[in-house]
């Protein structure tokens, strides 16, 4: 445990010591290596845990914090090892993706500062044991993360969705706060520990603080009804920030709610199903509008919000099974629903890099003016491509195991016998395979009409990749995770049982590493014979005849004549229209030779507009009643002061 | 164990084999009905063995994904044929929950199948995987629904969960059966392009579907996916006759019935194509909710009979 405080404090003086650099880059590099030397240390102590045995760290702050402990056990390791391995990846890429605007000039230094604090603040996160040094860091871990979302805070919009952020988080604190006071009032303690020992045997207030602690903490993760924040940081904050805040920030969100559950112990049947819920809509709702999406780190924030839904049904599953206890059903689900949370942080990071390194040089976010850039940046497309893949589920890729084992653990459930659970676990089971697909549909999207076809704009066609190691080097090693996770899910699967035996007795699984195996034979055949085949395939047929694509004749097809992002989403989307606000921007051309027109279409979030807006107009309105109150005017302050004193005075008198 | 063996040979042999069969099958029984003579049952085979021998033709636009994109979409449909049951409800690889890996394997290829097609830059091919994409995302989860119900009902998380329906629930499997069998014939004339859904011999590019996916794929890349999509013909007829096989039957009888099964919805396929019009877009979409609520239908059923509610 030593170990990790010595990364935290490593991670923090490198922050310090980039305040006494004037060279910005030098400023950056200092970071960097700061977080890489405090991750290792960090990563080094929570493969220790997991593998060796748990730790335990007591911390002692005078009076106010008595006894702060600090845990390193599985559940903490496993986010010790995503956190430090994730982020520390980031960290590198920003030194690319950074490069442009050291050369604009830009100032580092608070970047450089909330970097390593965000991630020194992510690590105390999912290891203190302790209620109010938990808000502490958590409050640490919000602040330091806005500041690097509003890195660009020039831009109006940028602020705009900075203080979005902002409000969001605090909102979802006050549910957290109000989970830790029930649970303080009732055992006069501030340790996790303590908590969990008064829960063991009341059900009701295990219920209101699980509910609590999920709406807060689901907040951070992005569950749907709270997740309006996501698709509006994520395209305002640097790709490496996005890559960190979508890949591992919302993951600590995930963390809160797994270790509330270890806290109430066996949840209540209803918990369950409202996880499960709750988690099956954000899924499809996630998808459904990443479909839509125009703005690739927008398509990319709403898969966020799939992906912590399926994330969630694998933690719904779990406790459904915990609840009829019935184990292989809690072990699926957990496992499935653990190891999405470190699929997810690696290919949503890939993802994120790889769109920063698209947005670096064609300086667009928007899809429809991209195009072929995969002749152009044959590296950061091949590995997008990989990214994509994963993303959907697909075998021979990561992605693929952890939706199996929450599709098997729901299998299993069928068989509980139980009226309920079998519709909860059929209409899952459906709603996963939907998301399933809406993924290809978007991720097909995505990846042809930036990488494929022809370039859409100038800008797009003049691109050239940037081959320098600080970009493609951590796209690569996330790559590389994907593929082993994906080729070798058995031996992942042993290590993922070790957090997911916090929750449930884990027993043999001798069974599920059988099946893991024959997976595994399968994607590696799968790849091998894809591979051999095409080397065959190029071998034979050496003589190639180059031509047009075919235009039905005719041979003059322009870029602009090629399928846009919005026309491949067109059939899906008008046959779900009632689903969303469109919102259309259209110019007609008046006279009969004018050159102006334009139309585009948004699709803007229902639950923004129908929902949200409703509800801030009404507090706005609420609000502005006060304005006469606090108008301004000196006189009627000091007139309010006077009558506070007569009203003061006539109270003491009355009173005696 | 040593007949498994050999049955799994021989179901491989039938997934490389039959889809050239099949094909011919479904244009002999149009050539019927249209009153002409038709080409030779046999002409698909000499057709996919003649495209070897042509050049590739590609396009400028394209990348190596255009290149990649067959091989891809034909060694996940072998690979999924593994897992699918065939004769006497064999399948290659027997193992819990197959049909997700089944699917999703299928998926990859699909994926392959939508990114190749839109690596040509074409607005037609666009157009194709569009629908394409479109038309999957509600195939997938009636699938799954229908699957799951099985699995549900005979506690059997293998792939032959399909098989002995009718035996062990009597007359309310025989109405499961019916409907599910109704549901995959949807899924199958949807994922292999058929009329109502597809029409593979129209001339015009903007109402097709499949076939202007790979409408720039020329020699041995056109050889490759017309013959993957005929394999995954024929493991979609191999689930519909597990369904309908009952179990007990001696392992002749049970082949020859597959056999037959195959046989006859490939005529049923071949009328359908004549008798009927392609649908218009619009509704193509409809007739697959069909498929959704049928899979919905027999969930429903499935719970009544575990439940008795």
């Amino acid at each position: 445990m030593e170990n990790f405080f010595i990364g935290i404090v490593i991670l923090v003086f490198g922050a310090f010591l980039s305040l006494f650099v004037k060279n910005q880059s030098i400023k950056l590099k200092l970071v960097t290596l700061g977080a890489l030397v405090g991750s290792i240390f960090a990563l080094f102590s929570a493969l220790s845990a997991l593998f060796v045995g748990n730790y335990e760290y007591t911390l002692h702050f005078g009076t106010i914090f008595p006894n702060v402990r600090f845990v390193l056990d599985n559940l903490s390791a496993f986010f010790v090892v995503v956190i430090s391995v994730m982020s520390t990846l980031g960290v590198i890429y920003s030194n690319g993706y950074l490069k442009p605007y050291i050369e604009k000039g830009k100032d580092l230094s608070a970047h450089c500062i909330f970097l390593p604090m965000l991630l020194a603040s992510m690590l105390l996160v999912v290891t203190v044991q302790n209620a109010l040094t938990f808000l502490i860091v958590w409050e640490l871990m919000s602040l330091s993360s806005f500041f690097l979302v509003i890195f660009e805070h020039e831009k109006a919009e940028v602020i705009k969705s900075g203080i979005k952020y902002l409000v969001y988080m605090h909102v979802s604190v006050v549910f957290i706060i109000a989970a830790f006071v029930l649970l303080t009032i009732n055992t006069s303690s501030f340790d996790f520990a303590h908590f969990k020992a008064v829960l063991a045997n009341d059900n009701y207030i295990a219920d209101i603080v699980f509910i609590l602690a999920f709406i807060g903490f689901g907040i951070k993760a992005g569950f749907t009804p709270f997740h309006n924040w996501l698709p509006d940081a994520h395209p305002a904050a640097p790709s490496h920030v996005s890559g960190i805040m979508s890949g591992v920030m919302i993951k600590t969100g995930i963390y809160g709610i797994l270790r509330t559950l270890d806290i109430i112990g066996t949840p209540s049947a209803k918990l369950g199903f409202f996880v499960l819920i709750i988690s099956t809509i954000s899924a499809l709702y996630g998808v459904l509008y990443a479909i839509c999406q125009h703005d690739l780190k927008r398509l990319l924030a709403y898969h966020s919000i799939e992906n912590i839904g399926i994330i969630g049904m694998g933690i719904g599953v779990g406790m459904i099974g915990l609840t009829y206890n019935c184990t292989p059903v809690a072990v699926l689900g957990f496992t499935g629903g653990i190891l999405h949370v470190l699929n997810h942080s690696i290919f949503k990071e890939l993802l994120f890099l790889a769109a920063g390194s698209v947005y670096v040089k064609t300086h667009t976010r928007d899809i429809e003016i991209l195009g072929g850039l995969l002749k152009s940046m044959p590296k950061t497309g091949a590995l997008f491509l990989l990214g994509s893949i994963a993303i959907c589920g697909l075998p021979p890729f990561n992605g693929f195991i952890s939706e199996f084992l929450i599709y098997f653990g729901m299998l299993k459930g069928l068989t509980i016998n139980h009226f309920i659970v079998f519709i909860a676990m059929i209409l899952a089971l459906a709603g996963l395979a939907l998301v399933g697909t809406m993924a290809i549909l978007c991720f097909t999207k995505a990846f042809s009409i930036i990488f494929l076809g022809e370039a859409r704009s100038e800008n797009a066609s003049k691109v050239k990749e940037d081959n320098s190691s600080v970009f493609i080097l951590p796209m690569a090693i996330l790559g590389l995770f994907i593929t082993f996770v994906g080729i070798f899910p058995e031996v992942v699967f042993d290590v993922l049982t070790k957090p997911a035996s916090i929750f449930v007795e884990i027993g043999d699984y001798s069974n599920i590493t059988n099946l893991m195996q024959i997976i595994s034979f399968v994607s590696l055949g799968l790849l091998i014979a894809i591979v051999f085949l095409h080397i065959l395939k190029s071998k034979i047929y050496k003589n190639v005849e180059n031509h047009v694509t075919w235009g039905c004749g005719y041979n003059r097809a322009n870029p602009y004549m090629q399928y846009s992002a919005s026309s491949y989403a067109s059939p899906f989307i008008s046959t779900l229209t009632p689903l969303f606000k469109r919102v259309a921007d259209i110019k007609k051309p008046k006279a009969v030779f004018e050159g102006e027109a334009h139309y585009s279409l948004h699709m803007e979030d229902v639950e923004e507009a129908y929902f949200l807006q409703p509800v801030i107009s009404a507090i706005e309105k609420f609000l502005t009643g006060f304005e006469k109150i606090q108008n301004g005017n000196i006189q009627s302050y000091i007139m309010y002061g006077l009558i506070f004193l007569v009203l003061a005075l006539a109270g003491v008198v009355a009173l005696g | 164990m040593e007949n498994n063996l050999l049955i799994s040979i021989v179901n491989f042999i039938i997934l490389l084999i039959a889809p050239f069969f099949v094909i011919g099958i479904i244009k002999k029984t149009k050539a019927f009905w249209g009153g002409r003579y038709g080409v030779s049952i046999m002409q698909p085979l000499w057709d996919f063995l003649r495209l070897f021998k042509k050049r590739r033709v590609i396009s400028t636009t394209t990348s190596w994904i255009f290149s990649i994109a067959p091989i891809v979409v034909l060694t996940t449909t072998l690979c999924a044929g593994l897992f699918a049951p065939m004769i006497k409800g064999v399948s290659i690889v027997d193992v819990e929950a197959a049909f997700i890996i089944f699917s999703y394997v299928l998926g990859f290829g699909k994926f392959f199948a939508l990114v190749g097609a839109m690596d040509t830059g074409s607005s037609f091919e666009g157009m194709g995987a569009s629908r394409e994409a479109c038309f999957t995302t509600i195939i997938e989860p009636a699938f799954f629904i229908i699957l799951a119900s099985t699995i549900a009902l005979s506690g059997n998380y293998n792939f032959s969960s399909i098989t002995n329906l009718v035996q062990n629930w009597g007359s309310f499997g025989v109405l499961i059966t019916i409907i599910a069998v109704i549901a995959l014939l949807v899924m199958l004339l949807s994922e292999c392009s058929r009329v109502p859904v597809d029409d593979p011999t129209t001339h015009l590019e903007l109402t097709m579907i499949h076939e202007v996916m790979i409408l720039d794929n020329s020699g041995v890349d056109l050889a490759l996916c017309t013959w993957a999509n005929g394999i995954k013909m024929v493991i979609l007829m191999g689930l519909i006759a597990n369904f309908i096989i009952p179990n007990d039957l001696s392992l002749a009888l049970s082949g020859a019935l597959f056999l037959l099964i195959i046989f006859v919805l490939a005529l049923i396929i071949g009328t359908l194509e004549s008798g009927i019009a392609r649908f218009r877009m619009s509704h193509v979409f409809e007739f697959i909710f069909v498929m959704c609520s049928f899979a919905l239908v027999v969930a429903s059923l499935a719970a009544v009979k575990m439940f008795g509610v």
